[in-house]
């Protein structure tokens, strides 16, 4: 049975403080603090690429796991700011990582809910066509497209990558799956040149769409809060998460909020957290992602 | 169900904002009284979902303090 093996990230670590630009943009260390949850967020060097970023999360999974790289035959990297517009990242991440000829790999071009889709892709294309270790990478380096006059996005995006290692005898293997987009509002987080975002739209749709979207989840696979021990959400801001924890009404402490230090990774924010959670005792996870897109998605883990 | 001053104060309060909801004034805007850009779109929300009505951002300017809230609401309610 194919799952999750393990996973490792990399967070640069070169870091901007948000304290620095509290005159700049009018801040207050509650808002700061309580609101957007980013105290600090990475920036890597000028000269690393999406790839980078994804070499050195595979470095890091090299130190907790052994791993054979022939024996890797399916590799995928979810980005939306790759090396370059051809070719695929996940083509540079084979040849830099020196994987076997006899690997797949291609792009996922997805943002926040990329983790999500990624898991879903990654499993089913390997059981079909019998492959057996496989990465799914996510890395999407916000520092390069952020307009730092713009208090919506400046505060927030942080860079960093993860690796998620997909084999036999896994710790976690997903349940279920459920996904959805609203592609009319895709302008309310745009990149046409530099990012912008609609705060106010972005907010009102997670506030709106994914309490629903995960209460159907758990409706469709008979579970109840009790039977989730906790629920990994897109860490959208501080605001956001703690707005879908109400509305969801789960207590505070079954749900993580992680990125303080490091700023929202995109596609990177929910495997960052689910690293630290892998080897608790949980018998069941749910992972919630939403964002670009407008998209979304959702799984229930269950430890194998 | 119309609104009011005191079902919007309601809202405000359960928007979890800083102090006291009551204790504010309805004719002074809501960002001189310690909401924040955040609080004030999750109080925008709230009002949307309890009276059914949509605020379109470029209606914002027209509801920025207690009074105005509820004169705009009840123009959108007739």
């Amino acid at each position: 049975m194919l799952g999750i093996k393990n996973i490792a990230s990399y967070l640069p670590q070169k870091k901007v403080s948000n304290y620095d630009k509290k005159e700049k943009f009018e801040l207050d260390d509650d808002f700061i603090e309580n609101k957007i949850g980013v105290k600090f967020h990475c920036v890597k060097e000028d000269d690393e690429k999406a790839s980078d970023l994804c070499v050195k999360a595979f470095e890091n999974l090299v130190k907790k796991t052994n791993i054979d790289k022939g024996t890797i035959d399916c590799c995928i990297v979810v980005t939306q700011n790759p090396d370059f517009n051809i070719p695929h990242t996940s083509a540079i991440v084979h040849g830099k990582l020196e994987l076997s000829q006899e690997c797949a790999c291609f792009d996922i071009s997805l943002g926040c809910s990329g983790y999500i889709y990624g898991l879903s892709n990654i499993l089913s294309f390997m059981k079909s066509n019998g492959l057996k270790n496989g990465l799914l990478f996510t890395s999407d380096p916000y520092s390069e497209i952020i307009d730092h006059d713009d208090k919506n996005t400046d505060l927030i995006f942080g860079d960093g990558a993860s690796v998620t290692y997909i084999s036999e005898n896994p710790l976690y293997v997903p349940k279920d799956f459920s996904f959805g987009t609203n592609g009319k509002a895709y302008k309310e987080i745009l990149c046409d040149d530099k990012l912008y975002m609609n705060g106010r739209a972005v907010f009102n749709f997670t506030a709106t769409t994914i309490p629903k979207h995960i209460q159907k989840l758990l409706v469709k696979n008979n579970l109840e809060d009790s039977d989730i021990d906790k629920y990994i959400l897109h860490q959208g801001s501080k605001y956001i998460v703690d707005t879908i924890r109400k509305r969801l009404k789960v207590d505070e402490s079954k749900v993580p909020f992680d990125m303080y230090e490091y700023g929202n990774t995109i596609s990177s924010a929910v495997p960052i957290i689910l690293e630290k959670e892998l080897n608790s005792n949980h018998k069941r996870l749910l992972l919630s992602a939403y964002g670009i897109g407008l998209s979304w998605g959702s799984t229930i883990l269950e430890k194998n | 169900m119309k609104a009011t001053v005191e079902n919007i104060k309601e809202i405000i309060a359960e928007a979890e904002v800083l102090g006291d909801a009551n204790e504010m004034k309805n004719d002074i805007a809501l960002s001189e009284q310690g909401i924040d850009s955040l609080d004030v779109v999750n109080v925008y929300l709230l009002i949307e979902e309890k009276f059914d009505v949509q605020i379109p951002d470029e209606d914002l300017a027209q509801v920025t303090t207690i009074d105005a809230i509820v004169e705009y609401v009840n123009n959108k309610l007739v």
